[in-house]
């Protein structure tokens, strides 16, 4: 009895003692939604460094949340009284993250960091009445990633032939793919994820509609999913699925990475994917000069109470120093890091030509997703709409015209 | 008196030794299941939003807006069909197997495990097998045998009518196995005398289960009735995994919106008010088949 009281006296002691001892420690927090090891890893070397340059000590864990909840989860996190310091946040978040006043402002840490170095066109998103309130890690440009033996097996020219031709437009794009299913039986176009009849239907949808000029709604919240080009867009996506049957229907798991589809969009975190594949892939960008990203940021949680630092470590891990390091997983926003020698080489599957031409030149000058503070309400209200688009006989165009009713009654 | 004293402490120190066994399960149950259960009803009266962080209360707002929301009237219509096909269908195939299983034919055993095998099956590794065995056009392997025998199966999941059918026979599926035990049990269990007696009177096949198994059997019947009903009205994972709510929200249940008013746009205080109707829905339903024992099983007491 005596024994085990000293040992819990002396374990008492220790935990009064040990905190002291370390008082200049500071514990930091940082969700993510990544849970591989090597990126944990390099984020975690990012916030060492970090340290060392502030001459101080701190003690970071990373909480890795589930992709798919991660909005769920990460609200929970904050709301609970062990949030994170910093956190990833998606770009679906942000307008309403910034409206709850969950991310800190940024400018001020972000001085030492040379702000004019990130491409206004990649940080529209994440900044709001001139203030920047999270720095973008990954700005990943949709590219089109291809079956290059499938499109020869079909008598078609190599998607990049096309490029440099200057036709590689929308119509070429659908008659490849009409003839990959005809010559060869396997499909063409796979959607995004093979989720574009789901929860990507919007972000597959995408490309689409900005080639043919048309938007969901633009940055002022001006409508324009029912304008003629828009549902020109649609519809001729609607043919490819139900008139010439070139694209995995709704319902089909045909992949493309398992040699069921001649060609995907898809962002270059993806590419990991071909690793084992025993046919000749390629990459290029998507039809008619669309450019559109894909992108996930850093923010600070402004609740913390090391806040002050939270958004210096948000500064320092999107700096360029760090900003060429993370390239091989995630292309940044910095134009010094997209035109560096580093970044060209930084990928295993793709040569210095294509990470410049069609990476780093998708990135630049190109826009995100639509994007509202009341995006959630919007999507559970124009999910079962879009759903209506996936008949053989569905009309394209009243489709459209009640999402925008939903749009134009919801954006905010 | 000393002697009914001591008597008197005995039990006493026996009920506290019984409270002490059942106290952390109790702790347990009040802190994770009660306390979260009555603040729904308080979330159900403000206008809880985590995301914003309000929660004023808003009196009787959540449960108006309820009556004008286009996607409760469809959910609420979504979860009664899905319960109106599934409780029956379940009951049916449950009990033609046990009674199956009762009669000790061929293949007893090996019928008996592989009914109950779902049941002990991850609920997301059913759902996500049977996504895939329901492919449209010739992809999946169920579409593909329907073409062998030429019939074109539709495009299970994907196609408004066919999504919620599918659903309900993955569902039935899964939990079959627990109410063939139940039954079973049931059928194994029968007064032989009495079916014995039936028997010699002259009675058989359909007649002797109508009037004279069935009848004893409608205690059971009622039990797992109400079990499969309520179990229905909660189903969440296979529909999320399987159709996601969709096409066009056909199978989209109460459950479902719940969930999606509450962790996808962050009102929690509208979810909880859909949560409050689901269970008055539940309770209702339950107080109703609980009375109607009386009138179907005679026999009772």
């Amino acid at each position: 009895m005596k024994k085990l009281l000293a040992v819990l006296m002396s374990v008492m002691l220790m935990a009064l003692v040990v905190p002291g001892l370390c008082e200049d420690a500071v514990d930091i927090k940082i969700a993510t939604w990544t849970s591989n090891a090597d990126q944990l890893a390099l984020l975690g070397s990012f916030v060492d460094e970090f340290a060392a340059e502030k001459g101080i000590k701190i003690n970071c864990t990373f909480e890795s949340l589930s992709g798919a909840e991660y909005s769920s989860l990460l609200l929970m996190d904050l709301q609970s009284n062990a949030a994170p310091d910093a956190f990833w946040i998606m770009e679906a978040d942000i307008k309403a993250y910034i409206a709850a006043g969950l991310c800190a402002k940024l400018d001020d840490a972000l001085v030492s960091y040379d702000p004019a170095d990130l491409d206004d066109g990649a940080m529209s998103l994440w900044r709001d009445g001139g203030s920047t309130y999270a720095v973008p890690f990954s700005t990943s440009p949709f590219i089109m990633i291809y079956n290059a033996d499938l499109f020869e097996q079909a008598g078609l020219k190599d998607p990049n032939e096309y490029l440099a031709e200057g036709t590689w437009t929308w119509e070429t794009f659908r008659e490849c793919m009409k003839t990959i299913k005809e010559k060869t039986g396997v499909y063409g176009y796979m959607t995004v994820n093979n989720a574009g009849f789901a929860d990507r239907t919007v972000m597959n949808l995408t490309p689409f509609v900005r080639g043919f000029g048309g938007d969901f709604w633009t940055d002022d919240l001006e409508v324009k999913i029912d304008t003629p080009e828009s549902i020109a867009a649609v519809q001729m996506f609607h043919d490819m699925v139900y008139e010439d049957g070139s694209v995995v229907p709704p319902g089909d798991e045909s992949n493309f990475f398992t040699g069921a589809a001649a060609c995907t969009f898809n962002q270059i975190s993806q590419l990991g994917n071909l690793k084992d594949v025993t046919w000749k892939w390629g990459v290029t960008k998507l039809p008619g000069g669309v450019s559109f990203l894909g992108q996930a940021a850093m923010a600070a949680n402004p609740n913390s109470k090391n806040a002050g630092l939270a958004a210096e470590l948000v500064g320092y891990m999107t700096s360029a120093t760090c900003a060429a390091r993370v390239a091989k997983y995630w292309p940044p926003c910095r134009k010094s890091v997209l035109e560096s020698e580093e970044f060209l080489s930084s990928n295993a599957y793709l040569t210095a030509d294509q990470m410049k031409e069609i990476v780093a030149g998708s990135v630049l000058n190109s826009r995100a997703m639509s994007n509202n503070i009341n995006s959630p309400t919007i999507n559970i209200e124009t999910e079962i709409l879009f759903d209506k688009l996936w008949n053989a006989d569905a009309d394209v165009a009243s489709i459209l015209g009640q999402i925008a009713t939903v749009y134009r009654n919801n954006l905010q | 008196m000393n002697r009914s004293n001591l008597a008197h402490r005995r039990r006493l120190a026996e009920s506290a030794t019984g409270y002490a066994f059942i106290l952390p399960q109790m702790l347990g149950f009040v802190l994770f299941v009660l306390i979260p259960l009555i603040n729904v009803f308080i979330y159900s009266f403000q206008n809880k939003n985590i995301l914003f962080g309000t929660n004023a209360f808003c009196g009787l707002d959540n449960y108006r807006k309820l009556f004008s929301d286009p996607l409760f009237h469809l959910t609420l219509k979504n979860t009664l069909i899905f319960s109106f096909f599934l409780v029956p269908l379940n009951l049916i195939l449950a009990m033609a197997m046990a009674l199956y299983l009762g009669d000790g034919q061929f293949g007893t055993r090996y019928i008996r495990t592989v009914i109950f095998l779902p049941v002990v099956t991850s609920g997301v590794a059913w759902s996500i097998v049977w996504k895939y065995l329901l492919q449209g056009g010739t992809a999946g392997p169920i579409n593909w045998f329907l073409a062998q025998l030429g019939i074109q199966g539709p495009n299970w999941l994907q196609q408004k009518g066919w999504a919620m059918g599918a659903v309900i026979v993955t569902r039935v599926l899964k939990n079959l196995g627990t109410n063939v035990l139940v039954f079973y049990g049931a059928v194994m269990n029968l007064d032989s005398g009495i079916v014995e007696a039936a028997r010699i009177d002259g009675a058989s096949g359909m007649t002797l289960f109508r009037k004279i198994k069935l009848p004893l059997l409608m205690p059971t019947v009622l039990m797992a009735s109400i079990v499969t009903m309520i179990g229905s009205m909660r189903v969440f994972d296979t529909i999320k995994l399987m159709t996601d709510g969709g096409p066009e929200g056909s199978t989209m249940v109460l459950v479902y919106y719940v969930y999606y008013q509450g962790f996808k746009a962050f009102k929690s205080g509208y979810a909880s008010a859909i949560a409050v109707i689901l269970f008055l829905i539940m309770l209702l339903m339950t107080l109703l088949q609980w009375l109607a024992r009386k009138k179907v099983s005679h026999y009772e007491e």
